[in-house]
């Protein structure tokens, strides 16, 4: 190559990258409403609500699709408020549940949206409630649903649920017109269709939005749905941008590229408000946890199954440093699965009498003692013949806080006598480790370091610790005919104050075992640009799938 | 490409001292060794030791800083050096002792031997290696020993091929076919003839391979395949990255981490090129033959051309 | 000739094969992946297992899969249900224009550095360009990446693509925004690379500059540029070309460390999400593009360098 060919080639690609480099931003907003735009770190697995399990797809189907009820997240207890029903009674007996639905409502392809369609998406789910529609539990002892007439949705109950409001309120309406021919035969179609736009189409909508377009893993774009029976939004659209790292996330926020995240890592905080960025702290639902085997028949290390060397272990571990240290102060120190944020319907679930036992090695140290596993000479005690030195299965999705945790219980444990080891793995293998599989139960594991995020009602968090629950949601092994009993008990426990009563002993069950010790329960943290105004908070923070209230009342200042 | 007739350490000794670039080599590479070695004794604080505010930036006490957990950067660095070239090490290590022992077999006994090791080394020459790593890592589970093994099945491939060609030439000497028809064993003829010809060039391979296996090393902790328990400079990075280091502005959670393999990788280089320098007199204008130039992909595997290796 | 593009194929096939036996291997049943329910029922997973064909034999498996392959079909991958073919098209097609930017510039700078290390060898010049050529070669790509990122966040865009929320529809506005996004990716991948690119440039200018017909034409008094562009550089493009056609196969699966700092949807990035989601057809098909552009590189590599010196013949 000559010189000459050779200087031009350079003259030629650096003018590409000036040009290139020099090309113009972008706007928060082109018209007066505003396009706001989310990032998150968590995403859209899938759009099929027979498929999707991310946080984000359940907030997503909400804001497309309607729902019977929605809740107020604007009132603390979050009560129900009415979205396509308007009001809905429950008859004397608890077992029938009529719903009085609003007129006129259509879908956004101009297709009636009344009780009819109501009756036929329960329905479906209903029907296949043991296959694809398995985790929408509409099986809370259904009888029938049927629209007695377009206004009407009556729904019969074979006993009385507590759960039943919980179950079908916000559960997304899908378009008959869309999924008929997928929920025809045996349901099989479901889980296999395509729930994407196609094309420039949108998808039809009945919730306050449509998706307009929809990029895995990446992007979704929305803009106001205009047949939308609610409140009319004051944006012109807004899109939820997925960030597989973090650090990209804050950026972003800070760069001006995006608006709006929910869930901000904590490390980024003091960074943020040095830019101007209004955080919002509130409590939140997720927590974090250590699982120890509650297997009554695994075979080794038997040792971790006696109550004495749990309530030791609980004691080795220094929430206070965890919370300070992992978490920078943003959590607050766990105790009973049911994180005190949890409410509903006016109710709060969480047992206030159940206290953390305090960070104390001496006094666990001496419960070692007298359980009689002496300390050998490199000061790890020995139980049974063998070293007290156990392998902890750490879900990747912990990772960061969770490794700043693991090593605060690590060395904690190590003061009392317990030496620890980390295994990291995806949570696919995680689940495999814990629970190997249907022949051979919870038996290889010892401890576990993972997270939940429940929902408003504690029912499924205390439906994953039932026996119906191996091999299912139960990832601890724990198994008691009490607890399972008081759960069919909670269960038909209509009234609230009855219910929270044997949810407080639940608890306190519970938290005596030690399946878990749970060790934080998040702040949940969101962040946003100071020129916008208008966000909801919740627990699940201000994009959630509780309600549309956010997303309707935002706009820009 | 020719080989002395010397060998021996002795003979890297001074190879290494008299030209300038293997001096330097061997004296940077040395400081980290000892560094790392040491580091237990020599760590100016803990490794669990919390002794600021997350983030920290350097300051008197603590020159490089503090990470997220606030611990002392200048520590983790000394933990990660000694982590690191444990592993980068061992890996070039067990490489050289399977790409030398394929290079070998397939170089001295021909025929279809050789054609199904090469086959063998082909295949893996032509995986894309780091989803091969990531796979493998993945199924096998992250810990120190089989981090090792992952990164030396990414470096064996380039040793191998170099030390087939070079032992086919060696094959081809007098004294070997004298050896044979004197009767010698081929264990013996390998350990005797073959081995000492080829030493100096699997040594220089290997000390390649060391900053290859760093280099790898990085990149897999980076994608969360490494020991979660060992500390290394490339855990550094990947903590850093996980833990919003960046906009936290924390350049020193970063910056030092990548410095060090950068060093580290430059020192093997410089030896190398010393030693590659020594073994190729007629070359003494150039440094390295293009025909047995390593071609170093963005992995960092170290993979000669086709061309040389006949 | 035909005798290397047969065993290319080979290779492919061969690489084809092991490739799908060796995922079968991993840990984590896929089904549950599949199911997107971590604790499907019983009945669910055996139905899924038999829609997806996993209930079969793994040699019942493969040969299916090879009749799929030979009709363009790559399968359906398991984490979003689409065609395999289709993402991994995507992918490539998102991952080529940045690598090859990328390269193209560390060619450019690469043998420029190359060239004036080898003819000031010697003088500071020649040492300079050889230390930070060194130097770039030695850094861990990762950490470049984010180095960058932190130099000019706020300045250039450190994410993803393009800009989902570009109000300009145009074609111009368009490409300029997907330029931006590009310039830290390829910018990160020419530093990477170039420092390997002006070292081999270096060694074969210094090879070609000792030889008599260099040294004759000094004698001559030909000026330094035109023996540089007449007769050295020429001579050392040989081996240089070859090598840098070589180097291009593992650039599309090396730039998966890349991808994943910025966040760019390419080939890479999907290879690693395909192993993390335990998405069997999604490795398949990523590993055989990642393969099968090796091989071709290779391939290429070896015509080009028997037809630049034809003193070379099998």
């Amino acid at each position: 190559m000559s010189t000459k060919a050779l200087r031009n080639l350079i003259a030629a690609v650096a003018l590409l990258l000036t040009v290139t480099a020099c090309g113009g931003g972008t706007g928060a907003s082109g018209d007066k409403g505003g396009v706001l735009r989310i990032g998150t770190s968590n995403g859209i697995d899938s759009l099929n609500p027979f498929v999707g399990i991310n946080q984000d797809d359940f907030a997503v189907w909400l804001h497309i699709y309607p729902s019977l009820l929605q809740y107020d997240t604007t009132k603390p207890g979050m009560p129900y408020k009415g979205s396509l029903a308007e009001s809905w009674k429950f008859a004397p007996d608890h077992k029938t549940l009529t719903f009085a639905l609003r007129k006129g409502a259509t879908w956004s392809d101009g297709a009636a949206l009344d009780a009819n369609s109501a009756a036929w998406s329960l329905g479906i789910m209903h029907k296949f409630k043991d296959g694809a529609a398995a985790k929408w539990g509409i099986n809370e002892n259904i009888d029938t649903i049927t629209a007695t007439d377009p206004q009407t949705l009556v729904i019969t109950f074979t006993k009385p649920t507590a759960t039943t409001l919980y179950a079908l309120g916000n559960t997304p309406i899908l378009p008959k017109q869309v999924w008929e021919k997928a929920a025809s035969g045996d349901g099989k179609g479901l889980k296999t269709f395509v729930n994407e736009p196609k094309g420039d189409q949108p998808m039809v909508s009945g919730g306050p939005f449509m998706l307009t377009k929809f990029v895995k893993d990446d992007l979704a774009m929305f803009k106001p749905n205009p047949n939308w029976y609610g409140a009319k939004p004051r944006i012109d659209g807004w899109g939820l941008q997925t960030f597989k790292n973090k650090d990209a996330l804050v950026t972003a926020l800070k760069a001006n590229e995006i608006d709006a995240v929910g869930g901000v890592p904590v490390t980024a905080l003091s960074a943020l408000k040095s830019a101007g960025i209004t955080i919002d702290e509130g409590e939140g639902l997720a927590m974090r946890d250590l699982i120890i085997n509650s297997n009554p028949d695994k075979p080794k290390h038997r040792e971790l199954l006696k109550a004495d060397v749990r309530k030791a272990m609980e004691m080795a571990i220094d929430r206070k440093a965890i919370v300070e240290t992992a978490w920078l102060g943003k959590a607050t120190e766990g105790s009973t699965i049911i994180a005190p944020a949890t409410a509903s319907d006016g109710q709060k679930w969480h047992n206030d009498a159940i206290k953390p036992l305090p960070f104390d090695t001496t006094q666990a140290n001496a419960l070692l003692d007298q359980a009689g596993y002496a300390k050998g000479p490199d000061g790890v005690r020995v139980a049974d013949g063998h070293k007290m030195s156990y392998e902890v299965i750490f879900a990747d999705d912990e990772s960061g806080e969770g490794d700043r945790a693991f090593q605060i219980i690590q060395s904690g444990f190590k003061e009392v006598g317990i030496a620890l080891s980390q295994k990291k793995v995806d949570s696919s293998a995680a689940w495999d480790a814990v629970y190997c599989d249907d022949n051979c139960q919870y038996r290889d594991f010892d401890l576990a370091m993972w997270d939940w995020f429940p929902s408003a009602d504690p029912d499924f968090m205390l439906a994953a610790m039932t026996c119906a629950s191996w091999g299912d949601w139960n990832d601890t092994g724990y198994c008691s005919k009490e607890f399972d009993a008081l759960q069919a008990q909670q269960k038909d426990s209509i009234d609230p104050a009855a219910r929270k009563k044997i949810i407080d002993q639940m608890q306190q069950m519970v938290y005596d075992a030690r399946p878990y010790i749970i060790l934080t329960y998040d702040t949940r943290l969101d962040a946003w640009s100071p020129k916008w105004d208008g966000f909801i908070p919740s627990s699940q923070g201000f994009f959630n799938n509780f309600s549309t209230q956010t997303l309707e009342q935002v706009h820009v200042k | 490409m020719s080989t002395p007739t010397s060998g021996g350490a002795s003979w890297l000794a001074r190879v290494l001292w008299r030209s300038t670039s293997g001096r330097m080599g061997v004296i940077l590479l040395g400081i980290f060794v000892v560094l790392a070695v040491f580091s237990p004794i020599l760590r100016p604080y803990g490794l669990d030791e919390r002794v600021g505010g997350v983030y920290d930036p350097p300051s008197l006490a603590h020159p490089l800083g503090l990470d997220d957990g606030g611990i002392d950067m200048l520590s983790l660095l000394m933990e990660g050096g000694r982590m690191s070239l444990t592993v980068g090490f061992a890996a070039a290590l067990v490489a050289m002792v399977i790409g030398g022992g394929i290079g070998i077999a397939a170089g001295y006994f021909g025929g279809w031997v050789d054609t199904v090791l090469m086959r063998i080394t082909d295949y893996f020459l032509v995986i894309p290696s780091l989803p091969l790593a990531i796979v493998i890592a993945a199924v096998w589970g992250p810990s120190l020993s089989h981090l090792i093994v992952v990164i030396a099945l990414l470096l064996w491939t380039s040793t191998a091929r170099l030390i087939r060609a070079e032992v086919r030439s060696v094959r081809e000497r007098v004294y070997v076919a004298r050896a044979r028809a004197l009767g010698a064993g081929h264990g013996r003829i390998i350990l005797r003839h073959v081995l000492p010809q080829i030493g100096p060039l699997l040594v220089a391979n290997t000390v390649l391979s060391v900053a290859s296996a760093i280099f790898d090393e990085s990149a897999l902790a980076f994608l969360g395949l490494g020991d979660p328990t060992a500390i290394t400079w490339g855990k550094i990075i990947e903590l850093a990255f996980l833990r919003t280091a960046v906009t936290a502005g924390a350049w020193w959670a970063v910056v030092p981490a990548g410095l060090c393999v950068a060093m580290v990788i430059v020192a093997c280089f410089w030896i190398g090129q010393a030693v590659e320098d020594a073994l190729n007199p007629r070359l003494a204008v150039a440094h390295l033959s293009p025909r047995t130039f390593a071609v170093r992909t963005i992995t960092g595997r170290v993979s000669p051309s086709d061309k040389g290796a006949s | 000739m035909l005798k290397r593009l047969v065993f290319a194929v080979a290779t492919v096939f061969v690489a084809t094969t092991l490739n799908f036996f060796l995922f079968r291997v991993l840990p984590g049943d896929a089904i549950r992946n599949l199911a997107r329910v971590p604790h499907a029922s019983p009945q669910l997973q055996a139905e899924l297992r038999k829609q997806f064909g996993l209930d079969k034999s793994p040699w019942e498996q493969y040969l299916l899969y090879l009749r799929q392959l030979l009709h363009g079909n790559l399968g359906i991958s398991f984490a979003d249900q689409k065609p395999v073919i289709d993402n991994v098209m995507q992918a490539l097609v998102n991952t080529l224009p940045m690598v090859l930017v990328g390269t193209v510039l560390a060619i450019v700078i690469g043998i420029a550095t190359g060239v004036i290390a080898a003819w000031w060898r010697g003088s500071w010049k020649g040492s300079v360009g050889t230390s930070t050529a060194i130097f770039f070669y030695a850094v861990p790509t990762q950490w470049l990446a984010l180095v960058l990122l932190i130099a000019f966040a706020g300045v250039l865009p450190s994410h993803g693509m393009s800009d989902p929320y570009l109000l300009d529809d145009s074609w111009t506005a368009h490409t300029l925004d997907v330029g931006r996004h590009m310039l830290l990716p390829s910018l990160t991948l020419a530093l990477t690379l170039y420092g390997e690119y002006a070292l081999i440039t270096r060694s074969a200018m210094l090879e070609t500059l000792g030889e008599d017909y260099v040294l004759t034409a000094r004698a001559k008094g030909l000026r330094p540029r035109v023996i540089v562009r007449r007769h050295a550089l020429r001579n050392a493009m040989l081996p240089v070309t070859t090598l840098i056609a070589l180097s291009l196969g593992y650039l599309v699966a090396g730039a998966i460390l890349i991808e994943t700092v910025f966040s760019w949807p390419g080939i890479g990035f999907a290879a690693y999400q395909a192993v993390i989601q335990r998405d069997y057809p999604m490795l398949q098909g990523t590993f055989l593009v990642l393969t099968v552009s090796v091989i071709f590189f290779n391939l290429l590599a070896d015509l080009l360098y028997a037809w630049l010196d034809p003193r070379i013949s099998e």
